[in-house]
């Protein structure tokens, strides 16, 4: 009798120990006197106890301790305890912050891993459950690694739901386990840490609707889609554009569907339909794809005021209105950006970017996103080498007598630093069409004037002129509208 | 007890209700089009049963018969005028959320809304021939719906184009009431007398 026995100890820090043990007899309140003593010699420790735990150190092999209950005639019981033997179980996890995104689905996790207690560079592994439902089942558990630094470091973890947090509450446990090789006892996972929660909208008063609302989705996408009723809302049908599908219980106020591989939306949206007994609760989800990146993209000037970026889109992204695709072209050099209105439906992809000042190359990105991704292109470009003329205007002949004809355009531009090339094609029903070419000095809108020799009295002539960069050959401007001139009489 | 209505004023009476009966169903045929395409383009299941929403007024009327000509005026104008902000709104919606994707439907959409302005100027015309007062417009309008989900935007959208379908009904039977021939001589049905 009041034999101290089953004497356990653990630790939680490596350091010390936390040692528990029974007393046989009746007598289980009286005070104990508990010694200790490693075997390095070290003077042994006592001390008085009411209690029949003790903290203390964690020994390097062994330890010798004594236990006897005080002021009576009971025996002084001795335990001899290895370290082999002491299991070390870390010190429960403690959440600091677990913070929901709801509009990425996504949950953020913020703990501390205690490491001031531990040795430096000991491996740590955390498990993490994500349970859900009212039920609370395991939705997945993931393993985390991590090195204690013998600081203590807030660790962060993200995971992301494949359904909206608000369908129903989520919640988050996690342990730890740390490998101590130096410690030679056994090693053992922490207890769980107690779960933290997010509730979802089916534990709020009026939290009713479809989730997520009005999301855009890539196409190919798996999606859960769940509708939050009232607890006495019988729920008939959900529905993803005109197919029902089965519906998942996620507790008594929120049923979920699963849609997978989703396809391209129309341009309204796919409708998500959620009929209860008394009404509906819906969603609209638009599904399309990440813009391409734009191919062929080209910059030219028609005049020197205004560069002319034009390029292939690709792939339509299938989503419109406040959700179609944007486009920027951002200068590096000025760090100039302009925004470019696309009109998405008639496809013609240009965008317009003024002419700076004593710059004649431009390091263009053009960028491209919507709200599934973004792209982009760029281009390096030297507007002197890329002049596209606007169409010659108001061609008319200014002179002519039997064997000539003087000729006058008028080109929009200001080409006061280029040199233009201007061909003129001369048709007759006498003659094959010919092509004149006249090098000109540009100048700032203005009209240009060009002779024809050597032609045929009596002769009616088609003339039409078109003009490019002379210097550095781009591309010709269209054709001017044609004029007829017949030469008079010999 | 009201003047008697001078034959010209009935005559001009009957023309406008004659006129505004047009007005009204071809107002209606295009509204049934509009939504058979507004079903369809927003994907919605065309018997879908949709509750009475705030802010879009119903045509169904109790004691239909005992209304005054004023009644039937006012009402029908106040009506459209709250349609013609809702429509308004619905284009807006459109045109924000489809940009040039559905050009069609927002082209019928303003065209039904031409129409609803076109007739609740007929109806003010109706009113100034009676010498009544033209109610004027409260503020700008009825306050700005709450912010709708995109789901519920297309509940409402539909349930505003049936009841202008509804009440392009009820407004043929209201100008027939009103165009008839007054039983005592210059006095228009319902007409002269007023709350």
């Amino acid at each position: 009798p009041g034999d101290p026995q089953n004497l356990k100890c653990v630790t939680h820090n490596l350091h010390k120990m936390l040692c528990i043990w029974d007393v046989s007899s009746r007598r289980r309140h009286g005070q104990t006197d508990f010694c200790y003593t490693t075997n390095d010699l070290t003077p042994q420790v006592c001390f008085k106890t009411k209690e029949r735990r003790a903290e203390i150190p964690v020994p390097e092999s062994s330890i010798t301790v004594t236990i006897k209950s005080s002021g009576t005639a009971f025996p002084t019981k001795e335990f001899v305890i290895h370290q082999k033997d002491i299991p070390f179980v870390p010190v429960t996890p403690h959440i600091l912050s677990l913070k929901p995104d709801f509009p990425t689905s996504t949950l953020n996790l913020k703990w501390s891993d205690n490491g001031s207690i531990f040795p430096y560079g000991l491996d740590a592994l955390w498990e993490i459950q994500i349970l859900r439902k009212e039920a609370m089942e395991v939705v997945t558990q993931v393993t985390y690694y991590s090195k204690l630094t013998h600081e203590d470091i807030i660790l962060s973890w993200n995971w992301t739901s494949d359904m909206p947090l608000e369908c129903t509450s989520h919640y988050v446990k996690i342990r730890c386990y740390i490998n101590a090789t130096q410690f030679v006892g056994p090693k053992d996972w922490s207890d769980w840490s107690p779960a933290e929660m997010i509730p979802g909208k089916d534990t709020e008063p009026g939290g009713s609707g479809v989730f997520p609302l009005d999301p855009v989705v890539a196409v190919g996408s798996d999606l859960t889609f769940c509708c939050v009723h009232e607890e006495d809302q019988h729920i008939t049908n959900m529905t993803y554009g005109s197919k029902s599908y089965t519906m998942i219980q996620l507790s008594r106020r929120s049923h979920a569907i699963r849609v997978l591989n989703a396809s391209v939306s129309n341009t309204s949206g796919t409708n998500v339909v959620c009929r209860l007994e008394n009404g509906y609760e819906g969603s609209v989800v638009f599904v399309g794809y990440a813009p391409d990146t734009p191919q062929n993209l080209i910059c030219e000037t028609p005049n020197f005021l205004i560069i002319k970026c034009t390029w292939k889109p690709g792939r339509p992204s299938g989503l419109y209105g406040e959700r179609r695709t944007r486009y920027s072209l951002f200068e590096r050099t000025s760090g100039k950006n302009v925004s470019c209105e696309v009109n998405e439906v008639n496809r013609d992809h240009v965008c317009g970017f003024p002419v700076l000042p004593d710059q004649k190359t431009y390091d263009f990105i053009l960028g491209v996103s919507n709200p599934i991704g973004q792209a982009q292109s760029s281009l390096l470009v030297d507007i002197t080498k890329r002049v596209h003329p606007k169409t010659p205007e108001k061609l008319t002949v200014t002179g002519d007598n039997s064997t000539s004809i003087q000729l006058r355009w008028f080109i929009n531009g200001s080409f006061a630093e280029t040199r233009l090339l201007c061909q003129i094609e001369i048709s007759s029903s006498h003659s094959e069409r010919k092509l004149h070419n006249v090098s000109i000095p540009g100048r700032k809108s203005s009209t240009y004037t060009a002779q024809l020799n050597a032609l045929r009295p009596d002769t009616k002539y088609q003339l039409r002129v078109r003009c490019a960069a002379a210097d550095h050959f781009w591309r010709w401007s269209d054709w001017s509208r044609g004029v007829d001139q017949t030469t008079s009489e010999a | 007890m009201a003047a008697a209505e001078s034959p010209s004023a009935a005559l001009r009476r009957r023309d406008l209700c004659s006129r505004g009966i047009r007005l009204a169903g071809k107002m209606r045929a295009d509204v049934v089009d509009l939504l058979d395409a507004y079903v369809e383009q927003q994907g919605l299941d065309a018997s879908a049963s949709v509750a009475a929403m705030e802010g879009v007024p119903l045509a169904a009327v109790e004691r239909w018969d005992e209304q005054t000509g004023t009644q039937r005026l006012l009402e029908n104008l106040a009506a459209y005028r709250a349609f013609r902000a809702l429509l308004a709104q619905m284009l807006e919606e459109q045109r924000e959320q489809l940009g040039e994707a559905d050009a069609g439907l927002g082209r019928a959409l303003a065209a039904v809304l031409l129409q609803v302005s076109a007739f609740a100027y007929h109806l003010e015309e109706l009113l100034r021939l009676e010498s009544r007062g033209i109610p004027g417009e409260e503020g700008d309008g009825p306050p700005p719906p709450p912010r709708l989900s995109l789901f519920e935007q297309k509940l409402r959208g539909l349930g505003v184009l049936r009841e202008l379908a509804q009440w392009a009904v009820r407004s043929v039977r209201d100008l027939r009431q009103l165009g008839k021939p007054s039983s005592a001589a210059g006095t228009a049905p319902g007409l002269a007398e007023s709350p």
